[in-house]
C-alpha cells in the first residue's frame, strides 16, 4: 500500500540563505577560535597538574583558622569599601539618570550625552578602572573606592533613567497645570514616585559591588583580595581556603539580607 | 465629629522619626567607612594631581602598539566563546535538574541549586588565581575559571524561566505515554529555547568583560599588557589597550543585543 | 472495557475527589459527563489515565487493574489512552507536525524521538490524522499562529495519532465560542463512530451533552447521580445533578445549522 507522506516543507530563498549565512558564520566563528587559541594541552595534563591539584584542592577544604582574624579584617575593610562606593554611586547617578530620561529632559544633546557617558563607563570592569586609579594615587582602599563608585554610575544612571521614563506623566502634568514651578513638581510629582525603584536599584548594586569588592585588592586597590594575592604567592592554600569561606558566607549574607530589604521597600 | 482634627504635616510623625533615624545611620555609617577607606573629600583633593598626572600622560595613544593588542584581544574573546559555549551545554542538565516543576522532589534540585548558589558567589577571578595555582599561567585556567562562574549564572536564569512555563503541554506528552526525556525534549525545551539563546548571549557578554582582566593574575587574554604596561609607567601603550577594549566591548555588546532583540 | 469499582480519591490537602464510583463503559461508547464544577468530572477522566490516582477501590482498563500499574505499564496504559485538554495543551511554539507526531511519543523509544527519527508510517499517520480533521494544510505553522478551534483539532489530531482504544476529552469546549465547540464535537463523534474508539467527555453544556451524547453520566460532589441513555434524561434529570433549577448560562445555544 502506498503511503500518504506529507509535502515537503517549503522555506522561502531567503529564510534559507540566511540559515545557512548564520551557520556559515558560526561555524567559521568557531574554527577561527579553536585554530588559533594557544592552549597548552601538554601542560594541562602534566604531572605537575597533578601534584599542584593534590596539594591545593584538599588545602582549599581545610580552611586555616589561625588566619580567620586576619581575613576578617579585611572582609570588613572590604564591605566599608563597598558601602562608601556604593553611597557615592546612588548619589551621583541621580544628575546623569534626569538628564538621560527623555520624558524629563527635554534637550536631546544631553540625553544622548549622559547616555553615552554611561554606556562608555559600563564598558569597562571596575578592576581596569581600579587599576588605573591605583597608578594615579598608589595601592590603596580610596582606589579601590573610586572604582567601585564610577563603575556603579554607569549602571545606576542607566537603571534610574529607565525608572523616571516610566512614570506616570500624567500626575506631572496636573501639577503643572495648577501651576506648580519645576521645583515643585519635581518634589510632589516626580520624587515620590521614583525613590523606592532608586533605593531598590542601589541595595542591589551594593550586593554586586560586595563581589567587586573583593577582587580589588588583587591590583592593590584594598579589601581581601590583597590577602588572596598574599597567600598564592606563598602557596598557603589553606589561608586562601579561609577567604574563599568568608567570601560565600559574607556575599550570601548580604545577599539575603538585601532580598529582604529590597522586598519591604518595594 | 466633636473635636477637631489636627492635622500635623502631610506624614505621620512616627513615619517622619523613622525615616530621619535610618537616615541619620546611613550618613553616619558613610562617615565612617569613608574615613576608614582613605576616601573622604579631603583624600580626593589630596589625590588630584595624581588623577591630572595620568590624564595628561595617556595622551596622545601609541597606535604602533595596536596589533600586538589585537592578538591579546583575540585571544580574550576566544577565551569567553569558549567558556560560554562549554558552559552553555553544560548546563543543561544542571537547569532542568534544578527546577522544581520538572523534578518535585526537593532531594534532587535543592542541593544542585546550593551547588550553583555557592559557585555564583565566589567571583570569577578568584576562581582564576586557584586554577593558576592548579594548571600554572595560561589560557585553560582563565577558560575553566569563566566557564564554572558562567554556569552558576546561566543555571539559575534557566531554571527560574523554566519554573515559569506552561505547563499544560507537558500534561499532554505525558498523557500519551512520554516518558521524562520525551516530555523534555518535546514540551519543555521548545518553550525555553529562546531564552537559553539569549541568556548565553548575555552570559557571553560578561565574560568577555572578565576575561579582559583574567590577565591580572596570569590567566590569559589582554589583561596582562594592560598590567604590564601599567607597571612600566608607558601609559600611550596603555591608552591604546584602554580604546582597544572599550570599542570591541561595545561592538560585541552591541551585536549580541540586537539579536537578542530579535530572538524574544 | 473500562470498569470502575467502589473508586474513590482523596487529595493530600484532605478533599474528597470521588466517593465509591460504580461504573461501566463499554468499548466505542460515547459518554458524556456532566454536573457543575468541582463535581469530580475531572478527577473520574484522569483517573483513567492515572494523571490522578484513586486511593481507594479498582479501575480496570480491558480486565487490568491501572491502580497498581508501575511506571512502564503506566506509558503503555497512557499509549492506548489518548486525552483532549480544555486548553489545548499544545506546545505553542513548535510546529502543528511536531505536535501531532508526539502523538507516537509513548510507541517510540527515547534516543528515536530525540533524534527525530519517527517511522515512514507514523509521520504518514499524523499527516493523514490532522486531514481528518480537516487542517492538514497548516502542517508546517506553529501552533500559536491557529486559532483556539483549530489548535484542539490539532489537539484531536495528536489523540488519533496516538491510536488509542480509549479517548478522554476534559472540557474541551469550555475555551471555545459556541459554532467551534459544534465544530470539535463534532469530530470527536466522528472519530469514536468510524474508529470505535471508547469516548469519554466531560461537558458542563446541558444541550450539548444531550446533542452527542449515547449516556449521560451526572455526577454530584464526587458520587454518581445518574447513568443512562440520553433517552431517559429530562429536565428533572438536570435538575438534579445540578442540584437547582437550569439557567440559561447551562446551554452552549448555537445549534449549528451546516
Amino acid at each position: 500500500m502506498e503511503l500518504v507522506m506529507p509535502p515537503k516543507k517549503k522555506r522561502p530563498t531567503p529564510i534559507l540563505i540566511r540559515n545557512i549565512m548564520i551557520a556559515l558564520a558560526l561555524i567559521a566563528l568557531y574554527i577561527w577560535t579553536f585554530s588559533t587559541i594557544d592552549i597548552r594541552w601538554e601542560r594541562v595534563f602534566s604531572e605537575r597538574t597533578i601534584t599542584n591539584f593534590s596539594r591545593v584542592i584538599p588545602q582549599l577544604f581545610s580552611p586555616d583558622w589561625d588566619a580567620f582574624q586576619k581575613v576578617m579584617i579585611l572582609m570588613w575593610q572590604t564591605i566599608q569599601m563597598a558601602y562608601t562606593g556604593t553611597l557615592l554611586a546612588a548619589i551621583l547617578a541621580v544628575p546623569f539618570g534626569f538628564f538621560a530620561a527623555s520624558n524629563i529632559t527635554k534637550s536631546k544633546t544631553l540625553n544622548i550625552l549622559s547616555k553615552g557617558a554611561l554606556d562608555a563607563i559600563r564598558a569597562f570592569p571596575e578592576l581596569v578602572l581600579a587599576l588605573m586609579f591605583v597608578a594615579a594615587i598608589g595601592p590603596s582602599p580610596f582606589a579601590g573606592v573610586l572604582a567601585i563608585a564610577i563603575g556603579s554610575i554607569g549602571m545606576l544612571g542607566k537603571l534610574y533613567s529607565e525608572v523616571i521614563e516610566s512614570i506616570d506623566m500624567h500626575v506631572v502634568e496636573a501639577l503643572e497645570a495648577n501651576g506648580a514651578n519645576k521645583i515643585q513638581v519635581l518634589f510632589y510629582g516626580i520624587i515620590p514616585q521614583i525613590v523606592p525603584e532608586f533605593l531598590s536599584y542601589a541595595i542591589y548594586r551594593f550586593e554586586i559591588d560586595i563581589r567587586a569588592s573583593t577582587i580589588l585588592g588583587i591590583i592593590g586597590a584594598g579589601g581581601i583580595g590583597t590577602l588572596i594575592t598574599i597567600a598564592t604567592a606563598n602557596r598557603n592554600w589553606d589561608e586562601v581556603g579561609m577567604i574563599l569561606l568568608i567570601i560565600i558566607i559574607v556575599v550570601t549574607a548580604i545577599d539575603y539580607f538585601s532580598a529582604f530589604i529590597r522586598k519591604r521597600i518595594v | 465629629m466633636n473635636s477637631e482634627t489636627v492635622v500635623q504635616g502631610l506624614t505621620s510623625t512616627k513615619e517622619k522619626l523613622r525615616i530621619t533615624i535610618i537616615l541619620i545611620a546611613v550618613i553616619g555609617m558613610y562617615i565612617y567607612t569613608s574615613r576608614a577607606t582613605e576616601s573622604s573629600i579631603l583624600d580626593f583633593i589630596d589625590g588630584w594631581s595624581g588623577f591630572q598626572r595620568i590624564a595628561v600622560d595617556l595622551f596622545p595613544p601609541n597606535w604602533s602598539y595596536a596589533p600586538l593588542v589585537g592578538e591579546k584581544l583575540a585571544e580574550t574573546i576566544q577565551m569567553a566563546i569558549i567558556a560560554t559555549t562549554v558552559a552553555a551545554l553544560v548546563s543543561i542538565p544542571i537547569f532542568l535538574l534544578s527546577a522544581a516543576n520538572l523534578f518535585p522532589n526537593a532531594w534532587i534540585h535543592m542541593p544542585v541549586r546550593l551547588l550553583m548558589n555557592i559557585l555564583r558567589t565566589i567571583p570569577d577571578i578568584l576562581l582564576a588565581v586557584i586554577f593558576v595555582g592548579i594548571f600554572g599561567v595560561g589560557v585553560f585556567p582563565g577558560i575553566m575559571a569563566l566557564f564554572i562562574f558562567s554556569l552558576g549564572i546561566l543555571a539559575k536564569l534557566m531554571y527560574e524561566t523554566i519554573e515559569a512555563i506552561d505547563m499544560n503541554p507537558i500534561d499532554a506528552i505525558r498523557a500519551a505515554g512520554g516518558n521524562t526525556m520525551q516530555v523534555i525534549w518535546f514540551a519543555v525545551l521548545p518553550q525555553v529555547l529562546p531564552q537559553f539563546v539569549s541568556f548565553t548571549l548575555y552570559v557571553f557578554e560578561v565574560n568577555v568583560r572578565a576575561s579582559v582582566v583574567l590577565g591580572f593574575v596570569g590567566a590569559g587574554g589582554i589583561g596582562l599588557l594592560l598590567q604590564q604596561q601599567v607597571s612600566f609607567f608607558n601609559y600611550p601603550r596603555v591608552m591604546t589597550i584602554i580604546i582597544i577594549i572599550f570599542v570591541a566591548v561595545v561592538i560585541i555588546d552591541y551585536i549580541s543585543n540586537k539579536i537578542r532583540e530579535r530572538l524574544v | 472495557m473500562i470498569e470502575f469499582k467502589d473508586v474513590s480519591l482523596v487529595y493530600p490537602n484532605g478533599t474528597q475527589g470521588l466517593k465509591n464510583i460504580n461504573l461501566k463503559v463499554n468499548q466505542g461508547e460515547f459518554v458524556v459527563v456532566v454536573g457543575l464544577s468541582g463535581a469530580g468530572k475531572s478527577t473520574l477522566i484522569r483517573s483513567m489515565n492515572r494523571l490522578v490516582t484513586p486511593t481507594d477501590g479498582e479501575l480496570l482498563i480491558e480486565g487490568n487493574n491501572i491502580l497498581n500499574y508501575n511506571h512502564r505499564n503506566l506509558r503503555k496504559l497512557r499509549t492506548r489512552v489518548g486525552m483532549i485538554f480544555q486548553n489545548y495543551n499544545l506546545v505553542r511554539r513548535s510546529t502543528v507536525m511536531r505536535n501531532v507526531i508526539s502523538g507516537r511519543l509513548g510507541h517510540t523509544g527515547t534516543v528515536k524521538s530525540i533524534l527525530n527519527l519517527f517511522l515512514k508510517e507514523e509521520v504518514s499517520l499524523a499527516y493523514q490524522s490532522l486531514d481528518r480533521v480537516n487542517i492538514a494544510e497548516k502542517l508546517y505553522q506553529r501552533a500559536d499562529q491557529l486559532s483556539g478551534g483549530q489548535q484542539q483539532r490539532v489537539a484531536i489530531a495528536r489523540v488519533l495519532t496516538q491510536q488509542p482504544k480509549i479517548v478522554l476529552a476534559d472540557e474541551p469546549v469550555a475555551s471555545l465560542d459556541p459554532p467551534t465547540s459544534h465544530q470539535v464535537m463534532k469530530y470527536l463523534r466522528k472519530i469514536n463512530k468510524e474508529d470505535n474508539i471508547t469516548t469519554i467527555v466531560n461537558l458542563h453544556f446541558i444541550d450539548m451533552a444531550m446533542e452527542y451524547a449515547d449516556r449521560i453520566v451526572g455526577m454530584r460532589s464526587g458520587e454518581i447521580v445518574f447513568d443512562g441513555p440520553v433517552s431517559e434524561v429530562t429536565e428533572q434529570t438536570f435538575e438534579k445533578i445540578y442540584g437547582r433549577k437550569i439557567r440559561e448560562d447551562d446551554l452552549v445555544g448555537g445549534h449549528d445549522n451546516e
